[in-house]
């Protein structure tokens, strides 16, 4: 059993689309209500869902939230899981929902100042950046994390379908089809809208280094 | 062709997806163009940059999670089903029914030819 745990882990880091054996006896397993293999999936997938949630929304407190609950989502309607799609789409795809929805949300709320606070003003604002990117004082700061807060910023500037592509893409290094699933985009769409997203993250960062 | 053009092909020049001939276009541009060059640079540098933001979860992600599971369904979530409530396998119960009917009508049929005598 551990041995097919671990070669699950494996084609889970090689890339999320892999459908195998391994993977379709875990869901089976899931579906019985079996928390060992609650546990794999969330072991298998939280990072890479945590590490999208993050960057699309650009606060970690929020992220947490929102990761937890596509966690919760998927075993709540796990048995609506077909497999029609891979299981790592679907489980995309509802991360990739959620935080849309959340941008949408935020993005309600801060125009509300009764019901603004902080953290929501920072993810929701087209400069909303970690924590990291927001602590003044360049003695305290390190190179890349100054990077980090300036590209944050130039993701959190773009609009969230855009958001999503430069992530999926360029931060979780997926491919092209694999964008496809997960978005119900075609390639060329991608393409031209993910350009745009990319220079004007370009355009973002020349600003602020010149 | 002019720098926007160039600029437009940036994306599948990094990507490797460029058509052959477009590539050797753009090449023969960026040769004789040093604001090009710079801007592919800058181009390429933003988009390698944010291949380092992959963010793991935090080490308390798992044991939040099952908190959250189990506070919502009051400890009910995890353990098998009574499968009286699962899926019933409506087909396997329509064939038995079918089989039941049909041994049913054929015992009728020929198990009671003269069932009830008539009164003499």
């Amino acid at each position: 059993m551990e041995g097919t745990l671990r070669l699950a882990r494996l084609r889970a880091r090689r890339g999320p689309y892999l459908v195998s054996v391994t993977e379709r006896l875990l869901i089976g397993r899931l579906k019985e209500r079996d928390e060992q293999a609650f546990n794999e999936i969330v072991r298998l997938y939280g990072d890479k869902v945590f590490s999208l949630v993050y960057r699309m929304i650009g606060s970690r407190a929020e992220a947490e939230d929102i990761a937890q609950e596509v966690f919760v989502t998927v075993f709540k309607t796990i048995d609506g899981f077909r497999g029609e799609a891979k299981f790592s789409t679907w489980l995309l795809r509802i991360a990739a929902n959620q935080s849309k929805n959340r941008i949408k949300y935020l993005a309600r709320r801060a125009t509300d100042p009764e019901g603004l606070d902080e953290g929501a003003e920072a993810a929701a604002s087209s400069h909303g950046a970690p924590l990291a990117g927001r602590i003044e004082g360049p003695d305290v700061l390190i190179e890349a994390a100054e990077l980090d807060g300036l590209l944050q910023r130039a993701i959190a500037a773009l609009d969230e379908d855009q958001r999503l592509l430069v992530v999926l893409r360029d931060v979780e290094e997926m491919s092209y089809q694999e964008i496809g699933e997960i978005t119900s985009l075609p390639e060329g769409t991608i393409k031209s809208r993910l350009h745009r997203a990319r220079m004007a993250i370009k355009e973002s960062l020349d600003r602020h280094t010149r | 062709m002019d720098h926007e053009q160039a600029a437009e092909m940036f994306s599948d020049f990094v990507d490797g997806t460029l058509a052959a001939r477009d590539k050797s276009a753009l090449e023969q541009h960026l040769a004789a163009c040093i604001q090009c060059r710079t801007e592919l640079e800058s181009f390429r540098r933003a988009v390698g940059s944010l291949g380092k933001l992959k963010q793991p979860a935090p080490p308390r992600f798992l044991p939040d999670i099952q908190r959250q599971i189990y506070e919502r369904s009051r400890g009910r979530f995890f353990g098998r089903r009574w499968k009286v409530f699962g899926r019933i396998p409506f087909e396997w119960v329509s064939l038995a029914t079918i089989i039941a009917m049909l041994i049913y009508y054929i015992a009728m049929l020929h198990g009671t030819p003269g069932g009830v005598k008539p009164a003499p």
